[in-house]
């Protein structure tokens, strides 16, 4: 069912590291106790793309994301089968460091959830955990991603303040923020504009658009012009199987598979 | 079309007519549970006021007591020295519980925790200070009347409220802030400092002040545990009684004579007194500690702002 671009893992012979992709799925297969939400998975997520899920409500995007830096390991009867794998390791590897993958495979969540401190606190929450920036170092630290977001100009005169005085929108941006502060690879964005406003949404996706190549951007997102507008490839997942995945704008303008007719076409979702 | 909607409209009369009705019932009946809460605090604090002031003289706060007269110096030192290891002792027991039950308890053994601490929490506190009797004072450890006795069976009377209110304000901490904290890669122990119990930090001072409260008003285990002394602590844990304010509140006031009384309303001022600032001292740290809270409304004044 599942038909990608490129080979989902790269042999010796593929060439150099960097032309292989920096995460890839193979026939994952995920579940909750006797249910199983995604079925036979394969997706290579290619360094310095943005890879946009699409698909209708419960298809199993947002596990899938989940899944790529184990969020989900904590929920009861979590199981998956197949590999996921970061830079060819398995992201479930005894010899993976839980941690430092999500530091490498960041995510920002549906509804910004700032943590209870100071805005500049929030911004520099995760360097501080992982140590890599010294005491004196941090407002530096946490003005550069404020201006990265374009939220300094909003926030500069009030870094100590709380978070939560701030706009939904601008909350969204210090958690991204909060996000690129701790340098990750690949950054998991689970449709993060659907609470804002479309201002809001345009500086997010032009942020988007800036972040690549440096930061690989999976995304997940209900809103089809938005996976067109941004999105280098597109993954098109429905009833936990993947249709089809490609460039953006084949699986837009000339998808191949009738699910994906007629979803991109409104009838389904 | 006409009719309906006549008939219709009439009907909205007397619906609204029925809910105005309802809505001055309720809130006539809001303000009697008002009126049934306030009257009982006035009436006490201008009680204890009013019989404490006219004799009030401030060197009950330096002189022990002498025989039915004197000072509450003794007691006062007593009360604060057991709150104060209650504190410790069942601070560190119930929120260790409280945490261990909200965050790595399972389920099934959580649920018979909870059952046994409920329980716990109901046995009469008489009850409670007679088996401390029994137990430390005179039977199996022959501590005799003694601070350790004292601070254990208060401790084990305080440990279920503490252990409640810090599970529900663990367990009342947005799960947002955690996975915020899972997804930047964050140590489970330094999430669970830095994103789960500060903000739990109001709901565990809660339980601790309730605590607090609790020791510095109870009487009866004190009886049998601390039992009484006219001198002040000697510090030592075992083998010696020592005094503490609702001792003297209720023992003076059975005495007939009139400098005995004024030591019981004394006692009584001083002990309302100690409630009021505790709650004052928890408001203070609870509102430093929550400027950054969501639902923090009043602004943090400019001068400890931007550092």
């Amino acid at each position: 069912m599942s038909e990608v671009t490129s080979p989902a893992v790269a042999g010796p012979a593929a060439g150099t590291v960097l032309d292989r992709p920096v995460m890839s799925v193979d026939d994952v297969s995920v579940g909750f106790g006797p249910k199983t939400v995604l079925n036979g998975i394969g997706l290579p997520i290619e360094r310095g793309s943005i890879t946009a899920l699409i698909g209708p409500t419960g298809c199993g995007k947002s596990t899938l994301l989940r899944s790529l830096n184990r969020m989900n390991d904590k929920i009861r009867g979590y199981w998956r089968r197949g590999r996921i794998e970061l830079e060819g390791q398995d992201v479930a590897d005894s010899s993976t460091d839980l941690l430092s993958l999500r530091r490498r495979v960041g995510m920002v969540f549906q509804r910004p959830n700032p943590f209870p401190m100071s805005i500049r606190d929030n911004v520099v929450a995760g360097v501080r955990a992982h140590g890599m920036a010294s005491r004196s170092e941090l407002t530096d630290v946490a003005e550069r991603y404020l201006k990265e977001v374009s939220l300094w100009g909003a926030v500069a005169d009030r870094l100590g303040d709380s978070p939560f005085r701030l706009s939904g929108g601008q909350q969204q941006l210090l958690c991204l923020a909060r996000s690129l502060a701790v340098e990750p690879d690949v950054l998991l964005l689970d449709e993060p504009t659907s609470s804002l406003d479309p201002v809001t949404t345009e500086i997010v996706e032009d942020l988007l658009r800036n972040l690549v190549p440096d930061v690989t951007i999976v995304i997940v997102t209900h809103n089809l012009a938005q996976a067109k507008r941004v999105s280098n490839t597109t993954a098109f997942l429905y009833n936990g199987h993947l249709v089809e995945a490609g460039e953006t704008s084949q699986i837009f303008d000339n998808p191949e598979q009738p699910e994906t007719v007629s979803y991109i076409g409104g009838r389904i979702g | 079309m006409a009719i309906a909607t006549a008939r219709s409209s009439a009907g909205n009369q007397a619906r609204t007519r029925r809910r105005r009705t309802k809505n001055v019932f309720l809130w006539g009946a809001c303000g009697l549970a008002l009126v049934l809460l306030v009257v009982p605090v006035v009436w006490i604090i201008g009680g204890v006021l009013a019989n404490s002031l006219p004799h009030w003289h401030w060197n009950v706060l330096t002189t022990d007591q002498q025989g039915n007269g004197g000072g509450l110096l003794n007691a006062i030192q007593g009360t604060f020295l057991i709150t104060a290891l209650v504190l410790v002792v069942a601070g560190v027991v119930g929120i260790a519980g409280g945490l261990y039950l909200a965050e790595f308890c399972p389920p099934e053994r959580g649920q018979l925790l909870r059952g046994a601490s409920e329980v716990l929490s109901g046995v009469p506190s008489i009850v409670l200070g007679y088996v401390g009797y029994i137990a430390l004072v005179a039977g199996v450890f022959h501590w005799g009347f003694s601070l350790a006795a004292a601070v254990i069976v208060l401790s084990v009377l305080v440990i279920p409220y503490i252990t409640k209110t810090t599970e529900v304000a663990i367990r009342n901490v947005p799960t947002a802030y955690r996975e915020g904290g899972e997804a930047l890669g964050m140590r489970s122990g330094y999430m669970l400092r830095r994103l789960v119990l500060k903000p739990a930090l109001p709901g565990i001072v809660t339980g601790l002040i309730v605590a607090a409260a609790i020791a510095v008003g109870e009487t009866a285990p004190l009886l049998y545990t601390a039992g009484y002394s006219g001198n002040g602590p000697t510090f030592s844990l075992t083998h010696s009684p020592l005094g503490y304010l609702t001792y003297a509140v209720f023992t003076f006031y059975n005495q007939p004579s009139n400098s005995a009384h004024q030591l019981a309303n004394s006692a009584a001022l001083i002990l309302i007194l100690l409630v009021v600032l505790l709650i004052v001292v928890a408001r203070v740290v609870v509102s430093f500690t929550q400027r950054y809270s969501p639902d923090r409304q009043v602004r943090v004044p400019r001068a400890r702002r931007a550092r």
